[in-house]
């Protein structure tokens, strides 16, 4: 590889890993966490409306 | 609270906007980072003797603060949103003292909640920049250790609340727990001040930012902030319709 090249790389980039890694680990919490609740009330949601349609059907 | 709590209010129609908000922000603020907002020129007097700077389009540029230091622009939002968070977290624990009612506790905890989310982000984004800058994943440096106490104290509310069985003075010591949590989360803000040997880089000890690099971080703050509050929006909803439905269950098992 040319050595200026490889010199700036070897500046400039030798914190990608990191970087990825952080970015790629902040994303992934926070967005398994909006999953997690989303789901979470989309299921709460659809027992609260069979609770209504059994309480409707019992009057 | 009974089945009579209010779900699906403006605020609750407000969540989803400010989540689509807040995810369209954070991704400007994104590529605002890798894109246009400049790496800043180091401070020679600050290099290590392993790091040489090397001239780089025209800038003196070390691996010290530099690539790494994108990780900056959304480390420090969480962070302070973090913090921010807990400060409601003690509000609603105040109410709560105050007026005994449980619905203030219910925002404690959610509020809890979405601040562990954000500290957990900190924690990791904080991770990553200390592995590459000080070559080790930990620290035993005052603002890491004020934080992972933090960390510790808002896992330790989650602890509480499950090990206290009486609803009442389960949101009694959890309100007390929130309050010492904020205690230290202004302590845990305030350390790089207090002790200013602190490795921890501070902004206005290390002579500022670029006005695009301020840009950059102003909408990431902001892009942060809708964020947690869809979050905790969605949240609340969901707990207290769950309050309900079992409320409801418990009414027509009797």
């Amino acid at each position: 590889m040319d050595p200026i090249l490889q010199e700036i790389y070897s500046t400039v980039l030798g914190g990608a890993p990191f970087v990825i890694g952080a970015y790629a680990l902040l994303w992934v919490v926070l967005l398994v966490y909006i999953l997690y609740i989303s789901l979470s009330l989309k299921k709460t949601e659809k027992q609260m409306a069979a609770l209504e349609e059994a309480l409707r059907e019992k009057k | 609270m009974n089945e009579n709590v209010k779900v699906g209010g403006i605020l609750d129609q407000l969540a989803n906007v400010a989540l689509v908000l807040g995810l369209l922000l954070t991704t400007a603020s994104f590529i605002l980072t890798f894109t246009i907002v400049p790496v800043p020129q180091s401070n020679l007097n600050v290099v290590p003797a392993d790091q040489p700077p090397a001239e780089i389009g025209g800038l003196y540029v070390t691996n010290a603060l530099m690539f790494s230091q994108k990780i900056f622009y959304f480390h420090m939002p969480v962070a302070v949103i973090s913090l921010g968070i807990l400060f409601f977290t003690a509000l609603f624990g105040i109410m709560f003292l105050i007026k005994r009612d449980h619905r203030w506790d219910l925002n404690a905890k959610v509020a809890t909640e979405v601040s562990l989310v954000f500290i957990l982000m900190t924690m990791a984004t904080g991770e990553f920049w200390t592995a590459y800058e000080w070559n080790a994943w930990w620290v035993w440096e005052p603002r890491l250790t004020t934080y992972l106490i933090l960390t510790l104290l808002v896992i330790g509310y989650f602890i509480l609340r499950n090990a206290v069985d009486d609803p009442e003075r389960r949101a009694v010591f959890a309100s007390v727990f929130g309050i010492l949590a904020f205690i230290d989360a202004v302590v845990s803000l305030l350390i790089t001040r207090i002790i200013p040997s602190s490795r921890h880089p501070v902004i206005t000890r290390e002579g500022g930012l670029e006005p695009l690099m301020v840009m950059a971080l102003v909408v990431c703050i902001f892009g942060m902030i809708f964020l947690a509050y869809g979050i905790y929006r969605t949240r609340i909803r969901e707990q207290r319709l769950r309050i309900r439905l079992d409320t409801i269950k418990e009414r027509l098992e009797d």
